[in-house]
């Protein structure tokens, strides 16, 4: 964990609040959801939290019937976001995807004002087809932000050839108690078509709200899973 | 305890922490291990239905 200046709170406490507030407005539940209005735009760490929560800082724009639509102030802390922390030179698949995710989320969800958002950088998919299945889980479980309808589409066709990997590394994550990972690939799972019947991803997921629902990221993607598939009770 | 959103933060080690934040380590898994509860368990039995320390009687007169 990266030192802080005295008083200030940590990032994480600022992933934390964020990541609560949009699974209380995929719930349907709170104030009608602003991003801007969760994470103001002259905090020091917004740019940070914002690149962190990728395309899920966007997630409750994804809502059909929205109450609110995404404002000004909303794009501008994206394009703060996006502009503060590119993918560097060697970063991670991890890191590119994620970046990748919010600037197509920044299209679809947000109206753009006119100017262009910046590129999405290429991202490859080799690793899916090479990663043993514990490990290709647990990097699922990090891009579980991409797991929002019409986001990385070939990522998702590339995943839906190892659902069944993916289904192991549920289950594996659930007796691990690893929830933050049981989450995310729970979450990916209820986008993949032909899930097992068998795993009880339905049961599993609310399993997994039950035990680990303290957790907000927890609980955002057990969230988005019910709202965007109709997984997990 | 008052906290301060605003203050300042280094942005090398922001962005390091950004990169770590996006990409955690896998957390240890904790196990329950069927067979070592089932195990434990038995013990717990035998303990428990084991019959007393013989003592050398002693005779009161």
């Amino acid at each position: 964990m990266a030192e802080q200046t005295q008083g200030a709170v940590p990032l994480s406490a600022v992933i934390a609040d964020a990541a609560t507030g949009v699974a209380l407005a995929l719930r349907g539940e709170g104030d009608p959801y602003a991003l801007s209005g969760m994470l103001r735009h002259e905090d020091a760490l917004t740019p940070a939290a914002v690149r962190v929560l990728g395309a899920d800082a966007l997630a409750p724009y994804a809502v059909e019937h929205r109450a609110a639509p995404a404002g000004a102030d909303d794009e501008a802390v994206v394009r703060q976001a996006l502009m503060a922390y590119p993918p560097g030179d060697g970063a991670s698949e991890v890191s590119l995807w994620s970046y990748r995710g919010l600037v197509e989320a920044a299209h679809a969800f947000l109206p753009g004002g006119g100017r262009p958002w910046p590129p999405a950088p290429e991202a490859g998919t080799a690793w899916v087809g090479d990663s043993p299945w514990p490990k290709l889980s647990h990097r699922v479980s990090q891009l579980a932000a991409l797991a929002l309808p019409g986001l990385a589409s070939g990522l998702a066709e590339r995943l839906a050839a190892r659902t069944d990997d993916l289904s192991r590394g549920f289950v594996r994550a659930v007796r691990r108690r690893d929830w933050p990972q049981a989450a995310g690939v729970g979450r990916w799972l209820a986008r993949l078509p032909d899930v097992p019947q068998t795993l009880g991803l339905d049961s599993g997921l609310a399993f997994v709200a039950q035990m680990g629902g303290a957790d907000p990221r927890v609980a955002l993607h057990v969230a988005a899973a019910r709202r965007f598939y109709g997984r997990g009770g | 305890m008052v906290t301060d959103r605003t203050a300042p933060v280094e942005t090398a080690t922001l962005a390091a922490e950004v990169e770590g934040l996006l990409e955690p380590a896998e957390a240890d898994g904790v196990f329950r291990d069927t067979r070592e509860c089932g195990g434990a368990l038995l013990l717990a039995a035998l303990l428990l239905i084991s019959p007393p320390t013989p003592r050398p009687k002693t005779d009161v007169r």
